[in-house]
């Protein structure tokens, strides 16, 4: 409730937002269940929903099945997006709850509930435990090769709260702008702001633990 | 401005969100303060960092879907689709059905009937 009021204020400062013809012809193509206009839309949107709920979930398996539902929600529910927002924002936001969704779920199973993916986790030595999780790589200047960086990254990253770590994969892994992420979000700019600052700051120190 | 005022600005002042003054004060704390300036290298690797977690979809991911739809709805959620003309509009389906009960409804009426004689 407080969320919808939320997205009526946004909308309501920021004017209502117009199609273009092309935006407005694939939905109505999408709303007569054309095939094809459903292809295009994976093809257009697919990568960067994946990367939203890869990066959310940490979990390749977990993403592709909450990246499909995404889409097949997008396809069930196309009747009732009525243009207010831009095609992509509207995608996105249902990809952001069903992320947050999933993670919840997988937060109450006990056994292996939000698992980060083994390719992720940082290269373990026989016997020992993962030596970049402890020991610091020497000197500023050596150079992380570049999946070590990207497992260090998404650690940092899911060791934020989900709503940081939104806000840090819209702005700066999905390049949005800020209004485009007030409008998936609902909240207003100063706070998007602050948060997200407050979430690039702890990833930063996380990253400069393990390079300085 | 010290340095946490300095850091705290740092978002905005690589976003280029800062206003004039505000991004004057932090440079001319930048230019004094080695600290802060090796801070903000580490900010922005940090935020250029994020920028390459970009994933591409799998391959196999619009096929996938699609056969989710498919099976999920048996079959039936696309709109069937005509190789030559497109999809058949469901108006000409009643249309034609229409057409082919009047023709039937009129032959019926008026054909000659066979096998069928007057009484004497
Ligand atoms: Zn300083």
């Amino acid at each position: 409730m407080e969320a919808t009021l939320r997205f009526a204020r946004a909308r309501r400062e920021r004017g209502p937002y117009t199609m273009s013809l092309a935006e407005r012809l694939l939905i109505a193509r999408l709303k007569e269940r054309d095939g094809q206009a459903f292809d295009e839309i994976v093809q257009l949107y697919g990568d960067k929903v994946f990367s939203l709920v890869y990066r959310m979930l940490g979990n390749r398996h977990e993403a592709e099945d909450v990246a499909q539902e995404v889409f097949i929600t997008v396809f069930k529910t196309v009747d009732g997006f009525r243009g207010e927002a831009k095609f992509s924002t509207w995608l996105l936001r249902i990809a952001a709850n069903q992320s947050k969704n999933r993670i919840k779920y997988l937060s109450r199973r006990p056994t292996d509930g939000g698992e980060i993916d083994d390719a992720l986790q940082a290269p373990a030595t026989a016997g020992t435990p993962a030596p970049v999780l402890q020991g610091h790589i020497d000197g500023p200047d050596v150079l992380m090769e570049a999946a070590e960086l990207e497992a260090l990254m998404q650690r940092a990253i899911a060791a934020l709260d989900e709503e940081h770590r939104l806000l840090v994969i819209l702005r700066d892994v999905e390049e949005l702008s800020y209004q485009e992420i007030g409008e998936i979000t609902g909240l207003p700019e100063g706070t998007i702001k602050s948060r997200l600052h407050r979430a690039r700051m702890a990833i930063k120190e996380e990253l400069d633990k393990h390079t300085r | 401005m010290d340095h946490g005022q300095a850091q705290s600005a740092f978002s905005d002042f690589v976003d280029g969100t800062l206003p004039e003054r505000e991004r004057l004060e932090v440079e001319q704390h930048l230019a004094a303060c080695i600290q802060c300036r090796t801070e903000l290298t580490s900010f922005r690797r940090t935020v250029g960092s994020l920028g390459k977690l970009k994933q591409a979809a799998p391959p196999s991911f619009l096929p996938d879907i699609k056969q989710q739809i498919y099976r999920r709805s048996h079959g039936r959620f696309f709109a069937p689709r005509w190789k030559l003309f497109g999809r058949i509009p469901f108006e000409w389906i009643s249309l034609a059905t229409i057409i082919a009960m009047l023709v039937y409804y009129l032959a019926v009426l008026h054909g000659t009937p066979s096998g069928v004689h007057p009484a004497p």
